[in-house]
């Protein structure tokens, strides 16, 4: 079943008051439960997509499709994890947790139950009271990956969210990723610049070309879970998707 | 922090300037009712504490006060936030809250009593429209200055509109606000003490002027006193300890 569906989306970056054409017209089908995994040369609009479908920004021309609709604004069913985690200082990680709870309206107690759940499978509760500045960069992203599977979304959009975690944290949050997809059958979109990222998660990997982008290529990836990075098997995939992103990135140098 | 602890040093300080205050009193420059000892003026806070009249001033100047910027916090969170979020609002109201921002509190004084008459709500209009621009600025800019993300995050986990407003961009705002607040306190403060000089009923101020009109110069002195005192007192145990809890909160100190 088709989850989502971008329809010839383009998208323009203005920059004094000269027009740039940052998305070229993409179109991109997931599946529902897909686990796909967004790659291509930086400014390539990468990050621009995943806020369309979030409902953050319009597209120029073109339609994302979700389950069949038109989307036209943001929505719970679709949520974003941000680079930066954009976990909010003046709540502790319990209400950051549960703040989309609290803007629908279920009461405490309920609440509490539901982000004890969550709290529970990313291993915060031991931090539940505390504030976001005394948490680590990797601590942040389980908050925010809680915090926004609490809100029981289809689709999970996330934005680079391991890009500022250093290699050993990374690299349990990429095996504790699969299982959570595993666990939960999200839909995932995730954005990142990073190959061996890239093929640890996804089952899809599609490549952006440089701008204005369209999508270059897909690959299937289905090598046997959970994956690490340095599963060799993985070797091979990486070359390939390596040698459609190398004249990319050096066309968004050139 | 304060690596060291000066408040023997503190001590020291106000004792010397005491004992210099009662020595020039006491060689004799001035006569005692120019320049009245320190002795005096205690006296005359003594007395006031006495029959009561001191607490009654400082009782109907604080509520004075408290009802002022209670409306200059509320009017000025609300307008900040507005100049913040509609760039119209900003460009056309945003322009003249700088402007009116500029108007000392005490040149409101003529236009209160034209309006409110020797009332107390000319006092509280004065103290509150004195007080409300150093709110709204401040407001304004600590919601310009909210992490974007903070407000898309919040839009895509369900927040609209009130919503977003009470569970977002005030907490986010907040520490900016708390510096808005305590300057609108200053200017409040001294706003209702100007206009009750000027009102000349009931308040510290007017028992400045009281004094002044009897040329009582230690009561004038003993007012100011009590005057400063509140100020500080209310800077160092309200405000410096919302800042703190705030800045802790945010990992900011």
């Amino acid at each position: 079943m088709t989850k989502l569906e971008a329809k010839n989306i383009v998208k323009y970056f203005y920059h004094d008051s000269h027009k740039l054409e940052a998305l070229g017209g993409i179109n991109l089908k997931v599946e529902a439960g897909d686990f796909v995994c967004l790659i291509g040369p930086s400014g390539c609009g990468k990050s621009t997509f995943l806020r369309i479908i979030a409902g953050l920004e319009k597209p120029d021309e073109g339609q994302i499709m979700f389950d069949g609709h038109p989307i036209t604004e943001t929505g719970p069913e679709r949520i974003m994890i941000f680079q930066e985690g954009a976990l909010f200082p003046w709540l502790k990680v319990q209400d950051n947790v549960e703040f989309g709870l609290k803007m629908a309206g279920i009461p405490k107690n309920e609440r509490a139950k539901i982000s004890n759940r969550f709290l529970d499978m990313m291993q915060l509760t031991k931090f539940a009271d505390s504030y976001t500045y005394q948490l680590s960069t990797g601590m942040k992203q389980r908050v925010a990956i809680a915090r926004a599977l609490v809100m029981d979304p289809d689709v999970l959009l996330m934005d680079e969210p391991f890009a500022a975690l250093d290699a050993q944290t990374r690299d349990l949050l990429l095996v504790e990723m699969q299982l959570i997809w595993e666990k939960t059958k999200k839909t995932i979109l995730f954005v990142t610049h990073n190959v061996t990222e890239a093929t640890v998660l996804g089952n899809k990997i599609v490549i952006f070309s440089n701008r204005p982008s369209i999508i270059k290529k897909q690959f299937e990836n289905n090598s046997p879970r959970p994956r690490v990075t340095e599963d060799e098997s993985l070797l091979k995939l990486q070359q390939d998707i390596l040698a459609e992103l190398r004249p990319e990135v050096k066309k968004s140098r050139g | 922090m304060m690596g060291k602890n000066f408040i023997p040093h503190r001590i020291a300080f106000y004792i010397g300037i005491i004992v210099i205050w009662q020595i020039i009193s006491m060689v004799g420059v001035w006569p005692d009712n120019i320049f009245p000892s320190p002795y005096e003026v205690a006296e005359d806070l003594a007395y006031g504490a006495a029959d009561g009249s001191l607490f009654y001033g400082i009782a109907t100047s604080m509520w004075r006060l408290s009802i002022g910027l209670t409306i200059a916090i509320a009017g000025g969170v609300v307008l900040g936030i507005f100049m913040a979020r509609v760039e119209v609002i900003n460009q056309t109201v945003g322009s003249l809250v700088l402007g009116l921002q500029s108007i000392p509190s005490v040149a409101w004084v003529p236009l209160a009593i034209l309006w409110f008459g020797l009332t107390d709500a000319g006092i509280i209009f004065v103290t509150a429209i004195g007080a409300i621009f150093a709110v709204t600025i401040n407001t304004y800019t600590g919601v310009k200055n909210i992490d974007p993300h903070y407000i898309e995050a919040a839009r895509n986990m369900g927040a609209k509109g009130g919503q977003l407003i009470t569970a977002v961009l005030i907490p986010a705002a907040f520490p900016y606000m708390i510096s808005g607040f305590k300057q609108g306190w200053a200017f409040a403060w001294r706003g209702v003490i100007g206009a009750e000089l000027l009102f000349s009923f009931l308040g510290l101020g007017f028992l400045l002027n009281a004094g002044r009109s009897l040329n009582d110069v230690s009561q004038v002195i003993s007012i100011m006193i009590v005057i400063m005192g509140i100020g500080l007192v209310i800077d160092s145990v309200v405000f410096k300890r919302l800042e703190d809890k705030v800045m802790s909160r945010w990992g900011l100190r």
